[in-house]
């Protein structure tokens, strides 16, 4: 009997095992492709075994084509994503950690429907809010310059919740309390005592807020009309859709093609894979916050 | 000892209690001076556009003048919008049942796993959580080419020897809920692991002792204790399925052939602004795709206990 059932618990080990194997190529292969194909030639992509490595010197030939095409217009883009995620976190930050705050220590008319407004706006996807947003900056005359894309993307409810969570439940009240009692005014308060504590939500936030805005599309594609100031996510489009790196039969001498695209397309990703494995602990936190009740 | 201060408090001097209500006074521009900043982008990019594009839709935007619901019913008389709304039903049903399904089973499957090892697992399925908006087109466009894809020795057993094959014999709506399948169910899987991670060890400790195997134990015990995840898990995929843009828009850069401008609502919306300069019909498409996206925040927020404000 026991071991009858011991033989059909291996049986289902070896299925689990094997569908988190697939699980594990399905998630794990492409990025894998994506960063071996960079460093091939477009005739090997064609010819050679999928994963066949390629050579430094085609790598870097590639990253040449690609970099100087149309007067480095790439690294312009790069820039520009520079600007608009220091912009937008910058703002996120400075706007959200003390709201946060105040709406978690301090109590005040309005306090309420500006939580429920900010859970709104949070659980309510970005998309939905692209065109209108457009259409009131377009009205503002905001529309196709950094400021527009910087304002909008520094609009971070997720930032708002996060720190609201963070200062509700990690201040500690002896603290406060004393620090009030010795004659701390609600600015000392916050700037003295608050801010100091504040560094992992501080890191939290910036982190979201990044992601958030490195890969922005959808705002920056309806926002900005003149290539000059595209970002990444918008410049690699414009790339693609330009030279017809991913049509088979482009008939064009432009220098782009599959391989560019691939090293394009690393150009936009490779930012956030570090991040993301730099901050590990930080991604856990934030989505159990975003997704749990705080 | 309560008593007597009590008692003290009642005694307060008059000057006393008017410095207390200067410093409530004082405290209160404090609180909205903090919440201030915030409070312009709030109203800036939340609440004045929505009300902006609510007010827009009841005007004939070309010649300025208020048609009442006209640009409600052209918008339904374009036969794309139903097209389109089709199309996003679809992918939002395949979307979120796939990833309920899947992700609920990779997350029971990795929490028989040790620690460590199901940790791994977790961060290399997170992964692809990094190839965002465009990126995630292209790295698809590549991997649905027979000619270069890793995959290509699949294609092959079906038969599908060129992109466009491959394309249609999935179909767009399988296509898209595979490519937000891919980028997304990692975060997910994260957040049940941590679920899964939260429950009680003297339960399952009960359960194994009663003699519920692993399967068991995952049915009968773990699956029932995250549903309320579970259940999240897919209104905010659903959510977000709904508003599909990103994905459609970008099918063209393989090539005409490909190219779909009107496949979601989102996209006609955009192609009225856009295209034919018609803000008034994009401006109701937006309205009805927000009222749908705020529905769903405000039944989360007042009639669950997901998000609590306290």
């Amino acid at each position: 009997m026991s071991k009858k059932r011991k033989g059909s618990f291996s049986v289902s080990r070896f299925a689990v095992y094997s569908m988190l194997g697939f699980g594990l190529i399905f998630y794990g292969v492409p990025l894998l492709w994506l960063f071996v194909a960079g460093t091939r030639s477009q005739v090997s992509l064609f010819s050679d075994p999928v994963f066949t490595i390629g050579t430094w010197a085609q790598a870097k030939e590639t990253w040449h084509d690609l970099t100087s095409y149309n007067d480095f217009q790439i690294l312009n883009w790069a820039k520009n994503s520079v600007i608009y995620s220091l912009g937008g976190v910058s703002l996120s930050l400075a706007t959200a950690i003390p709201a946060g705050y105040a709406l978690a220590v301090t109590e005040f008319p309005g306090r309420k429907s500006i939580l429920v407004l900010t859970l709104i706006a949070m659980i309510t996807p970005s998309q939905a809010i692209v065109l209108p947003i457009f259409l009131e900056l377009l009205a503002l005359g905001l529309n196709n310059t950094y400021l527009g894309l910087i304002l909008a993307t520094g609009f971070f409810p997720f930032g708002i919740y996060l720190s609201y969570v963070f200062f509700s439940s990690s201040l500690p009240k002896g603290v406060m309390d004393s620090a009030r009692v010795d004659g701390c005014n609600r600015f000392q308060l916050f700037i003295h005592i608050a801010l100091p504590l504040a560094k992992p939500v501080i890191a939290l936030v910036a982190f979201f807020s990044f992601l958030a805005n490195w890969s922005n599309y959808f705002l920056a594609f309806v926002l900005l009309s003149s290539e000059k100031l595209f970002n990444l996510p918008l410049g690699l489009t414009a790339l693609i859709n330009s030279s017809g790196a991913l049509e088979n039969q482009a008939a064009n001498d432009i220098p782009i093609r599959m391989p560019e695209a691939i090293q394009a397309a690393i150009v936009v990703v490779a930012p956030v894979l570090v991040v993301f494995l730099m901050a590990q602990r930080y991604v856990r936190t934030g989505m159990l916050a975003g997704a749990e009740k705080g | 000892m309560n008593k007597t201060s009590q008692a003290g408090t009642i005694q307060v001097p008059k000057d006393r209690m008017k410095r207390r209500r200067r410093q409530q006074r004082r405290g209160l521009v404090a609180s909205y001076l903090f919440v201030l900043p915030y409070l312009c982008l709030l109203l800036m990019f939340g609440v004045i556009p929505v009300i902006y594009a609510f007010g827009m839709s009841f005007f004939d935007t070309i010649s300025g003048v208020f048609w009442g619901i006209t640009n409600y019913k052209m918008a339904f008389q374009d036969y794309r919008l139903e097209e389109a709304i089709y199309n996003i039903i679809g992918f939002v049903a395949l979307w979120v049942s796939v990833t309920i399904i899947v992700v609920t089973g990779l997350s029971l499957m990795l929490d028989i796993l040790s620690r460590r090892v199901a940790t791994t697992i977790r961060t290399i399925y997170f992964l692809p959580g990094a190839i965002t908006s465009s990126a995630i087109v292209v790295l698809w466009l590549f991997l649905v080419d027979p000619l270069v894809s890793p995959f290509q020795a699949v294609f092959h057993m079906f038969g599908w020897e060129a992109r466009q094959h491959v394309v249609n014999g999935l179909g767009m709506v399988s296509l898209f809920a595979i490519m937000s399948f891919f980028a997304h169910s990692g975060g997910w899987i994260i957040v049940m692991g941590g679920a899964l991670s939260g429950l009680s060890r003297e339960v399952m400790e009960a359960s194994r002792v009663d003699g519920a195997n692993l399967w068991q134990q995952a049915v009968y015990v773990k699956l029932p204790m995250i549903w309320k995840s579970v259940a999240l898990m897919g209104i905010l995929t659903l959510a977000g399925g709904l508003q599909i843009f990103v994905e459609p828009q970008l099918m063209g850069m393989a090539g005409p052939q490909y190219a779909r401008s009107d496949w979601s609502v989102n996209q006609l919306a955009f192609q009225y602004a856009f295209s034919m300069g018609d803000f008034g019909i994009s401006a109701a498409l937006s309205t009805m795709l927000i009222t749908v996206s705020v529905t769903i925040a405000l039944i989360l927020i007042f009639a669950t206990k997901f998000y609590q404000v306290k």
